[in-house]
């Protein structure tokens, strides 16, 4: 009887992980195929698929190039608008947050409640009012009107409030006020160094959905040399890119690889951070 | 307590700039469309008129409105249920006692990869990879699958399909994350006391891990929901933009782009679009969240207290 159970475990077993080598192959296989052919040159990737790197990297990029591809000048970009996207976010984030936790002002629960809607509401469709009002400012084709809205970012301040209220120390604080240090000068030399690994974890994701955002961009911007990666994956398939397919593949790997090596060094604080906004609710 | 009283004042400080932001880049803008909505707005003229409920006559006369309204729907449901199963499948798995699953951080980690990838870029690889001469259809003709090769991007199905899985393959693994936190949030003790009582597996799974998970299931729902609603990345860039082949998968993103991008510039029907489906996205996801959420405060803690 116990035998029995026991290999019945077993045979449960095998076909768990047979389903989870099914899973991770069909989870890893279009981002490897993407990063192998963009080794390969546009021939071998007609002649058939293949999961070695081949030797062509150089000469995909250097076809790129001379299409007046400017994956550089994109790159940039991106890293410029992700980067101020992400401190702004962090730093009002937390500054939103340490607000609601530590103070009870009148109108709290209020505006928290509004944080709670504000993460349930599509506010992305709202872009064509946000479009004509930031023309009106003089905005649009400005990398402001990407990055100033990291200000009030309702999920983030969500994150941040969660994150707050597990290591708020109020004697801390207390300790600060005794020391004559103003409100501000304690949130900046007391909490924000307590809460690093909380704020790393918000900028990872900060930085990310940033880095990914094409819609925004897209409506926004319009001169040619401000074009975000995400932008110019989208001229990747027009008529002058037609028979390039490896020089295509190159740059969208472009785009995808950076992500991927930030996820494997800090795979730890997103896979812990996935859950926290949404857990201890 | 008097120290408190006499600090609370600060908290404005402290959010201010997210109010003051939020005014600027978030309420007016929201105001802004709804005005928009009521006019004939385009990019090409300074002048314009007030037309009211003109602009939403049309649309839900309009056969392309109801469409795309429809498809976003079909791909979020077709999409949203599948990833709910093997995320439920896959955490029951990771956290079951029994079978003592070995290295369950690689595989969600493996699992939540795609999450992080660029969706344009995504789109665009599978674009490549289903073209007529892409390797999906070198293979399966060079294996001998089919005898001619499919032209992938022309057929619906094929692209809805596509867009379905994509969609898929970006989420299930961080749904699965979510549901496996919430599950190994519940306390064990509760699991014994049934234990003690008799109680199966599958009651256990019913009657304790259910219950105990379901705000966490809400929050995957609702903001689930709100992203699909909105979804435009991999529909637009999977083939021309305009949601071919015929109308597929049209979204309703791409159909208010399609407006606002159209030779004119329509801004004030692109605006009733968005306007449309934020109303009803959001009042979708309102009533989830408040009419589920009231529900399962009380056996949560009837099963406190019962323990």
């Amino acid at each position: 009887m116990n035998l029995s159970n026991h290999t019945l475990t077993n045979i449960q077993r095998f076909f768990v992980y047979l389903f989870l080598v099914v899973l991770v192959v069909i989870t890893l296989i279009p981002v490897w195929l993407l990063i192998v052919n963009a080794t390969r040159s546009t021939l071998e990737i007609q002649q058939g698929i293949s999961l070695l790197p081949s030797k062509y990297l150089m000469t995909n990029y250097r076809i790129l190039l001379s299409k007046g591809l400017d994956l550089p000048l994109g790159f940039m970009n991106s890293l410029t608008i992700a980067v101020l996207t992400t401190v702004i976010t962090v730093y009002f984030s937390m500054l939103t947050a340490y607000g609601l936790v530590v103070y009870n002002f009148k109108g709290r629960k209020t505006l928290y409640n509004l944080m709670l809607v504000l993460v349930m509401i599509p506010m992305q469709l709202s872009i064509i009012g946000f479009y004509q009002w930031m023309s009106k400012l003089g905005l649009t084709d400005s990398y402001a009107s990407l990055i100033l809205p990291g200000i009030a970012s309702a999920g983030s301040v969500f994150f941040a409030k969660q994150y707050l209220e597990s290591i708020m120390i109020q004697d801390l604080i207390d300790a600060g006020r005794i020391d004559g240090a103003s409100e501000l000068s304690i949130f900046h030399k007391i909490m924000l160094p307590i809460a690093v690994p909380g704020m790393f974890t918000l900028g990872i994701f900060a930085f990310v959905a940033s880095w990914n955002n094409f819609f925004n961009a897209f409506i926004l911007i319009t001169t040619r040399n401000k074009y975000t990666l995400p932008m110019l994956i989208q001229t990747l398939r027009g008529d002058v890119y037609r028979h390039e397919y490896g020089a295509i593949y190159l740059g969208l790997a472009a785009s995808v690889v950076p992500i991927i090596i930030i996820y494997f060094l800090f795979s730890r604080y997103i896979v812990n951070g996935i859950s926290m906004g949404a857990v201890k609710e | 307590m008097f120290k408190k009283l006499k600090y609370d004042h600060y908290g404005y400080l402290f959010v201010a700039p997210f109010i003051i932001g939020f005014l600027i880049f978030g309420l007016y803008p929201v105001l802004n469309t709804v005005f928009l909505s009521f006019t004939d707005r385009t990019l090409m003229s300074r002048t314009f008129n007030i037309t009211w409920f003109k602009n939403f006559q049309l649309l839900f006369a309009d056969k392309t409105f109801i469409t795309a309204v429809t498809n976003t729907w079909e791909l979020w449901l077709m999409n949203f249920i599948p990833q709910m199963g093997i995320a439920f499948l896959l955490s029951v798995f990771f956290t079951n006692l029994r079978l003592k699953i070995k290295g369950v951080g690689v595989w969600r980690m493996i699992f939540y990869m795609p999450n992080l990838m660029m969706a344009s870029a995504i789109a665009a690889l599978f674009f490549s990879l289903f073209s007529y001469y892409g390797p999906v259809n070198q293979f399966i003709v060079r294996s001998g699958f089919v005898a001619e090769a499919i032209d992938f991007i022309r057929k619906p199905s094929w692209m809805r399909g596509l867009v379905v899985f994509i969609q898929w393959w970006m989420w299930f693994g961080q749904t699965t994350i979510l549901l496996m936190a919430a599950m190994t949030a519940i306390p064990v003790s509760l699991y014994e006391a049934a234990l003690v009582d008799g109680a199966g597996s599958l009651q256990m799974f019913l009657h304790i891990t259910l219950p105990l998970i379901k705000p966490v299931m809400i929050y995957i729902l609702v903001t689930s929901l709100v992203g699909g609603m909105q979804m435009f990345d991999i529909p637009y860039l999977l083939t021309d933009g305009r949601g071919s082949p015929g109308n597929s998968i049209l979204t309703n993103t791409i159909n208010m782009y399609m407006k606002f991008h159209s030779s004119k510039g329509h801004i004030g029907a692109a605006s009733a679009v968005g306007l449309v489906v934020f109303l009803m996205t959001s009042i979708v996801a309102l009533l989830i969240f408040f009419l589920l959420r009231e529900k399962h405060d009380e056996p949560v803690k009837n099963g406190n207290r019962e323990k």
